[in-house]
C-alpha cells in the first residue's frame, strides 16, 4: 500500500468520524489559556475576551469581519448634530439566557455597571465621555455625552449587555454568566474546558447552527496542533504564524487569515537621554530593516506598518509615505552625529517575555548595533516587565500593543500628554491638539485629515518605533463552514458556524 | 509505637505547615507585579484610581502583616477564601483539580514502582550477562529522557499511527468512564518510565548488595531454594531504600507532574499551581501549596508505617 493510499485512508477515517449520526453538533475548540474569569466588565485579557465576546455576550453594536460597526442589541441609532446625544433603538425579541426579555433598562444598567464604583471595571475609561444614561421607554436608550466622542460606537461593541439585576453585583456574573449571545454558559472546569450550549431564544433567525461550543484549554502548542490534525479539535482560533505554518497543508486542515490590529513595537523613553532627542528616535527608525525582521522573526507572515494597522483601510497611511522607513545605516549614523550623542549609544532594551517578541528583539538588537547603537537585552519575568513598563522604568522596550477598529484607541491614550498608557512621557502640543480635535469630530473626512497628519509625525519621531503587523490565523478542520476570522480576535462568527455532515 | 509515630508526625505537620504558609505568603508577594497588574497586563487603558479600586477590592491595600494575620485567622476556621478573579471558593477549585493529579500519580506509581521490583530483581539475577547490560543501558536512557519530551513524542506518534484515538485532554469519569481511563494511560506511562528506570536500578543494586551478605550464604547453606533466597531473604532487605524512594517520588509526582499535565492538557494540581503563580492568585496558591505540603507529610507518615511492616528493627 502506497503512502498516498494510506493518507487517503486516514482522511476517510477522519471524515467517517465526523459523520457519526445522531450526535449533538458541538464544536471542539482548542485555546491556549484559561480565561481569568467570565465577568465581561472585569476581564481584559484576550484569552478571556475571545471566549465571551459575541458568543455569550453582545454589545449595543458589533464589529463585522471588515471591521465596520454594525447593529447588534441596538437595531439602529441617531446622533444629534452636536455629537453629544446618542439615541439607540433597542432590538425587540431579544432574550437573556435566563429567559427574561431584554429591555432598555437592562442596557442602561449594563453601561452604568461599567461605570459603577462597586464593580471597579477596568473598562470604565471607554465611557469616560458619558454624562448620563437614560431609558425613556422600553425600546429606547439615550446616552448623553459631556463632549463629542467619535470612538464611542466602537467602544460599545466591547461592552456586554447583562441583566439589570447585576448593576452593582460584583460576583454574580463570574460564577454564572448571563448574556444575550447565541450560546449560553453551561460548565466550566478550570484548566480543563468551558462548555457553551446553544441559546434557543437567540434573536437572529437561523442562528446558532451548532448545538454547542467547547473551549478546551490546551496550553502546549504541539498538543493543540496534533489535536487539530487528528480531528479531536475542530478549530484553533487566533494562532500565530509559527503554529499556522506547521499546520498548513495537513490533510483535512484549512487556514483562515487576516492582518492583525495589534502591532509589535520598540518603545522609547523620551523623558531622558538619549531618546529625548527626536533625531535619535529617527535614527532608530532608519537603522531598522523591517522586512528583515518580518522574515527572520515572524516567518514572513506580516507586513511593515506605521502607527495604524493597514487593516484599517480607511485610515492607515501607507509606509511608503514615511521617509524614515527606508533602511539606511549610513543615514542613521549621520542622524546620531547631528544629535550630538556619543556613539556607540549604549542602551538597555527590556523585552516582553514572549517568544515572537524575544525573536524580534534579537534582530532589532543586531540591526541597531550595526548603526551606532550598543543595545543590551533584558528579558524579565512578566510581572517585572509590567511593573517597569507602568513606572516608565526603561530606556527602550520591545513589546506588542493591541489595536482597535477606531484610530482614537491607537493614539489618544498612548500619545496624548498624560495619556493613561503614555509610559513614554511623550508630549507634543501639535499631536495633543489634533487628537482632541479628531476625537470630538464625528465627520469621518475631517477626522481622516487629522489622523493622517498624526501618523506622519508619529511614524518618524514619535516615542514608538512601529515594527510590523503580523498575520493572524485560525486553523480549522476542512468540514467547518461559516467561520470568519476577525482581526479584533472576536469569535462572534461562531453564531453562523456549522460542521458539515 | 504507632501512637508515638502519629504524635511525632502531627507535630512535624504543624511546624512544616506554619513555616510553609509564611514562606509562600511572603514569597509570592515579593515577586514584582501584583495580581491587579498581571491581570490588566501591559498597555491596558486604565486610570490609577481604577487600579487602586481593584487592589482595594481584593484587600491588597492593607499592610502585608495584617493581610497575613487575617488570612491565617480565616484559614484556622476553615475559610481559605475565594479565587481572586473567578470568585469561586478556593477549596472547590482544589477539589476539582486534585482528582486528575491523584489518579495520574497512583497510575504512574502502580506502573513505575510496580514494574521496578521484578525488573530490578531480574537485573540482579542476570548480573554480568548481556541482558543485564542491555537493561542497564535502557534504564540510563529512561533516567535521562524527560517525561514531557516523551509525552510529546507519544502524542505525535499516536497522531501519526492512530489518528482516530482521542487521547488528549481530560474527560470526567462520570461522563465517559472508558474515555476517562484511556486518556490517563499515555500521561501515566510518560510519568512512570523515569520512575521505573530509577527504581529498578535502585532495586538491582540493593539486591546485589543483599545477595553478597552472610545471611544469604546461610540461607543457601540450609537449603532454601533460589526463589526463597531471592524474594524472602534478599528482596525484603533490599526494599527499605526502595520504599524511601517511592515515598519521595510520590511527593514529587503530586506537585511535579506540571509539565506532563501541561503537555497532555490535564487539569491537575500542577497546572493549578502554575496558573496561580502566573496570575498571582494569592489565596488559591497559598491553599494549594498547603494541601500539597499536607500530602507530602502524610506520605512520609505512610512510609514510616511501611518501614514498621517490613523492618522488625523499627518495631523494637
Amino acid at each position: 500500500m502506497g503512502r498516498f493510499a494510506f493518507r487517503t485512508m486516514l482522511m476517510a477515517g477522519a471524515v467517517a468520524l465526523g459523520c457519526t449520526p445522531g450526535f449533538a453538533q458541538v464544536l471542539e475548540v482548542g485555546v491556549d489559556a484559561s480565561p481569568a474569569g467570565l465577568d465581561p466588565h472585569i476581564i481584559t485579557a484576550f484569552s478571556s475576551f475571545q471566549v465571551v465576546n459575541g458568543t455569550i455576550y453582545e454589545g449595543l453594536t458589533a464589529i463585522d469581519k471588515d471591521l465596520r460597526i454594525g447593529p447588534s442589541i441596538a437595531e439602529s441609532w441617531t446622533v444629534s448634530p452636536d455629537g453629544k446625544t446618542y439615541t439607540f433603538k433597542i432590538r425587540t425579541g431579544v432574550t437573556f439566557h435566563s429567559g427574561a426579555a431584554l429591555e432598555a433598562a437592562d442596557v442602561a444598567a449594563s453601561l452604568k455597571r461599567v461605570l459603577a464604583k462597586e464593580i471597579s471595571s477596568p473598562l470604565a475609561s471607554r465611557l469616560a465621555a458619558v454624562d448620563t444614561i437614560t431609558a425613556p421607554d422600553a425600546a429606547t436608550v439615550v446616552v448623553q455625552l459631556k463632549e463629542p466622542s467619535a470612538p464611542l460606537l466602537t467602544s460599545l461593541a466591547t461592552l456586554a449587555i447583562v441583566p439589570r439585576g447585576f448593576e452593582t453585583d460584583k460576583d454574580g456574573l463570574q460564577k454564572q454568566p448571563v448574556g444575550t449571545g447565541p450560546f449560553k454558559f453551561r460548565e466550566w472546569q478550570p484548566n480543563g474546558f468551558i462548555a457553551l450550549a446553544r441559546h434557543d431564544g437567540y434573536w437572529k433567525k437561523g442562528a446558532p447552527k451548532l448545538d454547542g461550543v467547547k473551549f478546551n484549554i490546551v496550553p502546549e502548542s504541539a498538543t493543540r496542533q496534533v489535536g487539530l490534525a487528528s480531528g479531536q479539535y475542530s478549530l484553533l482560533p487566533n494562532i500565530d504564524a509559527a503554529t499556522a505554518l506547521q499546520l498548513k497543508g495537513r490533510p483535512g486542515v484549512k487556514l483562515a487569515e487576516t492582518l492583525e490590529l495589534a502591532y509589535t513595537l520598540v518603545g522609547l523613553n523620551v523623558s531622558k537621554p538619549p531618546f529625548d532627542n527626536a533625531k535619535v528616535r529617527e535614527a532608530v527608525n532608519v537603522a531598522l530593516n523591517r522586512s528583515e525582521i518580518i522574515a527572520a522573526a515572524l516567518f514572513g507572515a506580516g507586513v511593515p506598518g506605521g502607527p495604524l494597522s493597514p487593516a484599517l483601510k480607511d485610515w492607515a497611511v501607507a509606509t511608503s509615505e514615511f521617509p524614515c522607513y527606508t533602511h539606511d545605516p549610513a543615514r542613521a549614523a549621520a542622524l546620531l552625529k547631528e544629535a550630538g550623542v556619543a556613539t556607540p549609544v549604549a542602551v538597555t532594551m527590556t523585552v516582553l517575555p514572549r517568544q515572537d517578541i524575544k525573536d524580534i528583539a534579537q534582530v532589532v538588537q543586531q540591526q541597531l548595533n550595526k548603526a551606532g547603537f550598543k543595545v543590551e537585552l533584558k528579558t524579565p519575568e512578566l510581572g517585572q516587565f509590567i511593573q517597569d513598563w507602568r513606572n516608565s522604568n526603561f530606556d527602550m522596550f520591545a513589546s506588542t500593543n493591541a489595536g482597535s477598529p477606531d484610530p482614537d484607541d491607537y493614539f489618544f491614550r498612548t500619545f496624548r500628554t498624560g495619556g493613561s498608557t503614555n509610559v513614554f512621557k511623550y508630549s507634543n502640543t501639535e499631536i495633543d491638539g489634533l487628537l482632541d480635535k479628531a476625537r470630538a469630530n464625528v465627520d469621518p473626512a475631517g477626522r481622516k485629515a487629522d489622523y493622517t497628519r498624526v501618523q506622519k509625525v508619529l511614524a518618524c519621531e514619535g516615542p514608538i518605533v512601529h515594527l510590523a503587523y503580523s498575520q493572524l490565523f485560525t486553523a480549522m478542520r476542512q468540514n467547518v463552514g461559516g467561520f470568519e476570522i476577525i482581526a479584533n480576535r472576536s469569535l462572534s462568527t461562531l453564531a453562523d458556524t456549522a460542521v458539515a455532515k | 509505637m504507632i501512637g508515638r509515630l502519629v504524635a511525632g508526625r502531627l507535630l512535624d505537620l504543624a511546624v512544616v505547615l506554619a513555616s510553609v504558609s509564611v514562606l509562600v505568603f511572603f514569597m509570592i508577594r515579593l515577586i514584582p507585579g501584583d495580581a491587579v497588574a498581571i491581570m490588566l497586563g501591559a498597555n491596558t487603558e486604565v486610570t490609577p484610581e481604577r487600579i487602586a479600586a481593584l487592589r482595594a477590592s481584593i484587600g491588597l491595600d492593607q499592610p502585608i502583616v495584617l493581610q497575613y494575620l487575617g488570612w491565617v485567622g480565616r484559614a484556622l476556621r476553615g475559610d481559605f477564601g475565594t479565587s481572586l478573579w473567578t470568585g469561586r471558593p478556593v477549596i472547590d477549585e482544589i477539589a476539582v483539580h486534585v482528582w486528575p493529579t491523584l489518579q495520574l500519580t497512583l497510575l504512574a506509581l502502580v506502573i513505575g514502582a510496580g514494574l521496578a521490583v521484578p525488573t530490578g530483581v531480574l537485573m540482579a539475577r542476570l548480573r554480568g550477562r548481556f541482558a543485564d547490560g542491555l537493561l542497564r543501558v535502557v534504564t540510563v536512557a529512561g533516567l535521562t529522557v524527560p517525561s514531557f519530551w516523551l509525552g510529546i513524542i507519544m502524542i505525535l506518534a499516536l497522531a501519526t499511527y492512530a489518528p482516530t484515538i482521542q487521547a488528549l485532554g481530560y474527560v470526567p469519569f462520570s461522563q465517559d468512564p472508558l474515555g476517562h481511563l484511556g486518556r490517563l494511560v499515555l500521561p501515566a506511562t510518560a510519568l512512570a518510565l523515569p520512575i521505573l528506570a530509577n527504581l529498578s536500578r535502585l532495586v538491582r543494586s540493593a539486591m546485589l548488595d543483599a545477595l553478597g551478605q552472610d545471611y544469604i550464604r546461610t540461607a543457601r547453606a540450609k537449603g532454601v531454594g533460589e526463589r526463597g533466597v531471592l524474594y524472602r531473604h534478599a528482596l525484603r532487605n533490599a526494599l527499605i531504600p526502595y520504599v524511601t524512594s517511592v515515598g519521595i517520588m510520590t511527593g514529587y509526582l503530586l506537585g511535579g507532574a506540571i509539565v506532563v499535565e501541561q503537555v497532555f492538557a490535564i487539569p491537575g494540581l500542577g497546572r493549578l499551581i502554575l496558573g496561580a503563580v502566573a496570575e498571582r492568585n494569592y489565596p488559591l496558591l497559598q491553599a494549594t501549596i498547603l494541601v500539597v505540603t499536607c500530602a507530602v507529610v502524610l506520605i512520609n507518615f505512610l512510609v514510616d508505617l511501611v518501614y514498621l511492616a517490613i523492618d522488625p528493627r523499627v518495631r523494637a
